[in-house]
């Protein structure tokens, strides 16, 4: 691992432990929490009595979360190993092409959503002049792709690391 | 007899938080917060399942730990939702801001209770 290392700093040695994995799985599941909540408070919000603008929200602003919840699921599905074409077994069926396929199709998902909230931030509240209250709608929206993006980085994170665990385990074993 | 003082401080802690939690809902009349007690009960239960699941078959632990840690993602999900949901609520104004901080306090509490009974018992099985 050490000799063919990339980058000039090496990993840090507390993300290899079997600790900071778990809490990296926790801190997903809370980032997707806290995301799916702030979209729900948006939502809340524009329907409850505090909202007296004629703003609301409908179907248009959960799109870009729909997307992005989309992505996460693609992206978390695909098993890692299949990724590596260097990997003999299944090299010959194309199944690390298909599996970057899919995983790309996640991706775009993702930063679509993300941009897609964007989108509706500028679209529908920034341009029509809304002021905060109302504001928060379109705000929501972003800070929950972005969240959400946060979390399929924190278990990617965590995925890979496991991954060189497992290795090194089965390498132990041979 | 160190366990049962144990039992009796969780007891006791266990009822403090469901009498926060209750009198944040009855005093004002208003039920929602109720919600809490649900999510932190439920909580749980994702992690127990999926250790359970991966119990089944570990001659081979490849692949089976993605369930365990679908479980943790779960569990950190509700977690987080306890805590969210009265924030939403009193942000919306559907309950006071007294309300949400007597039910977050009761949930952290009857959720902690939740937790150090179980890391009890586990210790408790290992030997």
């Amino acid at each position: 691992m050490s000799d063919s290392r990339l980058f000039k700093f090496p990993k840090p040695q507390w993300m290899n432990s079997a600790n900071s994995r778990t809490g990296g799985v926790y801190l997903a599941g809370a980032l997707f929490s806290i995301a799916l909540f702030v979209l729900i408070d948006a939502a809340t919000f524009s329907k409850s009595n505090l909202n007296g603008s004629d703003f609301h929200m409908n179907f248009v602003d959960w799109i870009p979360g729909i997307f992005s919840a989309l992505g996460m699921v693609v992206i978390n599905s695909i098993d890692k190993t299949r990724l590596s074409a260097d990997n003999f077994s299944y090299s010959g069926d194309g199944v690390a092409w298909k599996a970057r396929v899919v995983l790309f199709m996640g991706f775009a998902g993702m930063a679509g959503g993300l941009a897609g909230s964007m989108t509706v931030l500028v679209l529908k509240y920034v341009v029509p002049e809304a002021t905060w209250p109302a504001l928060w709608f379109g705000v929501s929206n972003v800070i929950t792709n972005a969240l959400v993006m946060l979390s399929v980085t924190s278990l990617k994170i965590i995925m890979a690391h496991r991954q060189l665990a497992e290795d090194y385990k089965l390498k132990l074993q041979s | 007899m160190a366990g049962l003082k144990t039992i009796i401080v969780l007891s006791f802690i266990l009822a403090i938080g469901f009498l926060l939690v209750i009198l944040s809902s009855a005093l004002f009349k208003n039920y929602l917060t109720l919600l809490v007690v649900a999510t932190y009960v439920v909580a749980p239960i994702p992690n127990w399942l999926c250790g359970k699941a991966q119990g089944q078959d570990d001659f081979m632990d490849s692949g089976t730990s993605s369930v365990v840690e679908l479980g943790r993602f779960m569990t950190g999900f509700l977690v987080v939702m306890g805590v969210a949901l009265p924030a939403v609520f009193a942000h919306c104004d559907l309950i006071r801001i007294e309300a949400m901080v007597m039910s977050i306090i009761g949930g952290l509490l009857i959720y902690g209770t939740i937790i150090s009974f179980t890391m009890f018992f586990h210790e408790q099985e290992e030997f």
